[in-house]
């Protein structure tokens, strides 16, 4: 029992850093991105890529940082990553996303999304092969914290649950203290209002999408260091990363990163009482839940 | 040239079956507005529904109730309604992409129970003990699947015809003045939830004669017919063939259909070998640049729908809301 | 009436080639519906070219060089039913090899094979659903598999926990026709066999994490795990059971015989793990397939269904050639007995075993084929038996640690009854 309640928290992690993109884009450009979660995809492969080059050409960076499986060539490639990552996800807003926008709806956008994350899956099928991959073939074994009731925590997770806050922490620091933030809330808010007082619109959704995709990124890696990348980890984790958006409140950061957490330790203890065969199901009823008690979340505010 | 005939009977019986699905989603999506991302759940109950009570009773899972055929397909049609009912009454209040997102979620949740309810779908392995109607009488050869073919096209053509008397009468008339601007007609003394829920339940209905034809055709139901896929598919067949036009709608899902087959066998034929390991991909990413360049060139479809004019003046585009659409 | 068009075509054709029309003037179509967009599906479909390679090498089946015409089915039914159609009717083709998934392989079965008279040879769709159909009539003997019912599997798993005192076993199963069908039956067997399940859990595809599948199975503290899984998902649950310090005792089925589980687990935690599969027969001719594959490939043939696909391709060829020129469908299905006759005379899994069965066959005679998957026999339903092999890994593939004999085989699954 409390051992899935700590499993959920450290699933929660990358679910969180994964719904606070998504939050921030369905909330300035309205509309549901079913391709968000090949942001994650994108992240971790092209990390896989830059950890390669940097064992290559420097040696050193091959070694592992402490107790845990991610080697310094790994921890730069996260960086590269998010900036790569980042600059895929203004791409496709701007060869895809912005001319949809400019000539169709918001459910066009939907669409347009589902296409572009088909795209995106099977052409990293056919660069990468279909197989999943991992960053480390090492196992890392995991410490016991108490042995009754038995708990266990890799040193991997205690990371990944640390980072994701720091970046939090970081996000939070952003929106809240700096001119920027209040400039992309304000657009949140009201767009219109917002261009009059001189906020720059397009800027905007570009850093919105940066800011997406380089946390997307990291949310790829951890996930991949967790578990292993394959380029259908998009398509897995679509409906949890919407679950935990929706759950969170469209447009909260904090509610994102709280659902994400929910989402986490639902999914895991929802194994307590159903058969692990419905687990694909955990994050939909928590979805249909949270739309029927509180349709606009548990942090998010009604809009029109 | 008889196995060119052979094919062509069968891939008309396949799209026709699909477009009847693309129908009920165009009185969803395109008169209504409802952005149902989980057609396949409806797809899914009409198929399940049909072999359920259509099949020779079976001793690993329910069912097999050995109903003459057209009630089978009817109760499938039935069960796909009612399942429709309890979806809409919990959703379609909500906003568009909240209900795409919870519609695909119920999507999602029918593959999941049909997998895992053995005793009642017979789990991954999907539904047993189900016989095409008039095998016995008719062989299965290839009069059968001409007869078959005739019989679909003729529910095709019932389901085309109801849904443009309906898209002319009043109550369509309403469905797209609730689609247009809820508030106005609220203030004209409409009920827009009870139409809403109305046109979705319709819409899911004939989804679910599609997926009992289907099933009928194969004989055969499992989880895999049930995947999400199938929903972009169908989707994709709307949006290409233009969302609010019957007749676009057909033509979409041969369009897209007849592209998505012709694709599998122009690689398999012209690719060379190391490459044909690789079709189902390249395949995959056609189909997203198809839908893709699509929205960005052609948003309105191929057909786009086209307008009645009630009253003079009137003008369909919506205001420019918000700044940013 | 299509059948007879086609084979009229096709007699004026080579008649009109001439009489030097021996094996290298025409060429026959063997239909492949197979899922190759999937990860462990393209390499199926590589080792079906592979077996028709060689048999061209040999000088074709039939006296025609072979053609495959692979389709993609991408494991969506409705994709896969219309490939088998395509093939059927657009190529002309008379046996077609596949699908994988039974969800794919029953409606090809139903809407396509069984009405145009087709041979339908799959190697690995497992659902029971099949034999019940054969029973009932209503495939025509046109329908065989290549891969063992999970019968075997799941004994051989009882086996192996009973030989080496495991008590206790947690089941973690693929949650597919072939899981839950495994699943089923491994319960039922282990308790037969004297050996307690603690727990039976369900792996789904697609899914973001299996920690909490893991976490449930290692409560009920089991002295070993059984893994009815493929590698992708194996080796995540593995490599999460071992880190949360699960034991290393573990019983694989044959899907988990995969170079990629091996590397990706690694191989200091696999030296208490078993693996179970068909075997090849005592004899030298068998390792024929292995040798060949690793020229071929650069590996050795570990991954699921591929020694299934192989033979399944195998046999669909020598059947060709024994049914002879111009035979149909359904000629071909028969004549499958001939080349898997217990008493015939051997021949090896390879290019010089086709040479030797083209003559064996011309001179009238039966032959029996060593395949990848053993000394392949159909009963009635098209269900294969086989001996079977307890195997675990090494540094470059795999060892058979004992080999079980199909008499062997029967008596421990009588056993457990």
């Amino acid at each position: 029992m409390i051992q899935h309640l700590v499993d959920g928290i450290l699933v929660g992690s990358f679910l969180s850093l994964g719904a606070i993109g998504l939050t921030m884009v369905m909330h300035i450009l309205r509309f549901a991105n079913f391709s968000h979660a090949e942001l994650l995809s994108i992240g971790a492969y092209s990390a896989l890529v830059f950890d390669k080059v940097f064992q290559v050409l420097l040696p050193f960076s091959a070694a592992k940082i402490g107790p845990l499986s991610m080697t310094w060539a790994l921890a730069l490639s996260v960086v590269l990553a998010m900036a790569f990552t980042g600059a895929s996800a203004m791409l496709m807003d701007r060869l895809v996303f912005k001319r949809v926008r400019a000539r169709g709806d918001e459910l066009s956008m939907v669409f347009a999304s589902f296409g572009m994350a088909l795209i995106v899956r099977n052409v990293i099928g056919l660069v990468f092969g279909l197989s999943s991959q991992l960053y480390s073939k090492d196992i890392v074994f995991a410490m016991v914290i108490s042995r009754d009731p038995l708990l266990l925590v890799k040193p991997d997770q205690i990371f990944v649950f640390g980072a994701a806050l720091l970046l939090m922490l970081g996000l939070h620091l952003l929106l809240s203290r700096t001119t920027f933030g209040f400039a992309l809330r304000a657009v949140a808010e009201n767009p219109v209002l917002a261009q009059v007082h001189g906020v720059n619109l397009q800027r905007m959704i570009t850093a919105v999408w940066v800011i997406g995709g380089s946390l997307g990124a990291v949310a790829g890696v951890f996930y991949g260091l967790s578990y292993q990348i394959t380029p259908v980890m998009g398509r897995d984790l679509v409906l949890p990363i919407f679950a935990a958006t929706i759950v969170g409140g469209l447009g909260s950061v904090y509610g994102a990163v709280f659902g994400g957490f929910l989402v986490g330790i639902a999914s895991n203890l929802a194994l307590v009482i159903l058969p692990s065969g419905y687990s694909p199901s955990v994050p939909f009823l928590m979805i249909l839940a949270v739309l029927v008690l509180r349709p606009y979340g548990l942090f998010g505010e009604a809009r029109p | 040239m008889i196995g060119v005939i052979s094919y062509l009977v069968f891939f008309t019986t396949v799209a026709a079956i699909l477009s009847i699905a693309v129908l009920g989603l165009n009185l969803q999506w395109g008169n209504t507005g409802l952005f149902n991302g989980g057609v396949v759940a409806s797809f899914g109950a009409g198929a399940y529904g049909t072999l359920i009570l259509g099949g020779a009773p079976q001793e690993s899972h329910f069912g097999g109730f050995g109903l003459a055929y057209p009630l089978a397909l009817l109760g499938g049609m039935i069960f796909a309604g009612l399942l429709a009912w309890v979806v809409g009454v919990l959703t379609l209040r909500l906003r568009h992409d909240y209900l795409a997102i919870a519609t695909f979620g119920v999507a999602v949740a029918f593959e999941n129970v049909a997998r895992n309810a053995i005793w009642l779908t017979g789990g991954a392995q999907g539904v047993r003990g189900f016989e095409r109607p008039l095998r016995a009488e008719l062989g299965d050869g290839f009069l059968y699947n001409l007869i078959f073919l005739v019989a679909v096209l003729i529910a095709l053509w019932l389901v085309f015809l109801f849904l443009q008397r309906l898209t002319v009468s009043p109550f369509g008339r309403m469905l797209r003045a609730i689609r247009e601007d809820e508030t106005a007609a609220r203030s004209l003394g409409k009920a827009p939830d009870r139409v809403r829920l109305t046109a979705f339940v319709t819409g899911s209905v004939i989804m679910g004669l599609s997926g009992g034809l289907y099933g009928t055709f194969y004989a055969f139901i499992s989880p895999q017919d049930v995947l999400p896929i199938l929903t972009f598919q169908i989707w994709a067949m709307l949006i290409v063939g233009g969302a609010g036009n019957n007749a676009g709608a057909i033509f979409g899902t041969f369009l897209i259909w007849g592209a998505w087959t012709f694709s599998g066998w122009a690689l398999a034929r012209f690719a060379p070998i190391e490459a044909q390991l690789y079709t189902g991909s390249i395949q995959f990413v056609l189909i997203g640049f198809v839908i893709v360049g699509m929205l960005l060139w052609r948003p309105q479809g191929l057909f786009p729908e086209r307008l009645v004019v009630s009253q003079p003046g009137a003008n369909r585009d919506k205001p420019q809301a918000e700044g940013l659409t | 009436m299509r059948k007879s068009f086609y084979v009229a075509a096709f007699a004026l054709g080579v008649a009109s080639l001439g009489s030097e029309a021996q094996a290298q003037d025409c060429t026959i179509k063997v239909g492949a519906a197979l899922p190759t967009s999937v990860d462990w599906g393209r390499p199926i479909a590589e080792v079906a070219q592979f077996a028709v390679d060689q048999v061209n090498d040999a000088g074709g089946a039939a006296g025609c060089q072979i053609e495959m015409v692979l389709r993609d089915t991408q494991v969506d039914p409705k994709v896969g039913v219309d490939a088998a159609k395509a093939l059927v009717d657009l190529e002309g083709v008379n046996v077609l090899l596949g699908a994988v998934s039974s969800g794919v392989s029953m409606p090809i079965l139903n809407s396509v094979t069984v009405p145009g008279g087709v041979m339908q040879m799959s190697c690995c769709s497992s659902s029971t659903a099949f034999t019940k159909l054969a029973a009932d009539g209503k495939t025509n003997g046109l329908w065989y598999r290549t891969f063992a019912t999970t019968a075997v599997q799941s004994a051989m798993g009882a086996k192996v926990a009973a030989d080496q005192g495991w008590k206790t076993v947690a089941v973690l199963y693929k949650n597919d026709d072939w899981g839950q069908d495994m699943a089923r039956l491994i319960e039922a067997d282990f308790a037969a066999a004297g050996v307690t399940v603690t727990g039976s859990v369900a792996i789904n595809d697609a899914q973001p994490s299996y920690r909490a599948e893991v976490t449930d199975a290692l409560g009920g503290q089991p002295e070993a795990l059984y893994l009815a899984l493929y590698p992708t998902e194996g080796t995540s649950a593995v490599r999460e059971w071992l880190s949360l310090g699960g034991t290393q005792n573990m019983i694989l089925a044959n899907s988990l015989k995969s170079d990629e589980f091996r590397e990706n687990v690694g191989l200091q935690y696999l030296g208490n793990a078993f693996g179970t599969d068909t075997a090849s027969p005592r004899v030298e001719s068998a390792d024929a397939f292995r040798a060949a594959y690793q020229e071929r490939f650069g590996s050795e043939p570990n991954g699921p269904g591929l020694a299934n696909s192989y033979d399944a391709a195998m046999i669909t060829l020598l059947a060709m050639e024994a049914a002879g020129k111009d035979a149909s469908g359904a000629d071909i299905a028969a004549a499958v007995a001939k080349v898997t006759d217990p008493n015939g005379i051997p021949v090896s899994a390879d290019t010089a075993g086709f040479t030797a069965a083209k003559s064996v066959l011309a001179g009238g005679g039966t032959v029996m084929y060593q395949g990848a998957t053993g000394n392949v026999r159909f009963d009635a339903n098209g269900d294969v038996s086989a001996p079977a092999v307890v195997w675990s890994f090494t540094d470059e593939g795999t060892q058979e640690v004992e080999y079980v004999s199909l008499e062997d085989v029967d008596a421990f699954i009588e056993s457990l009854k």
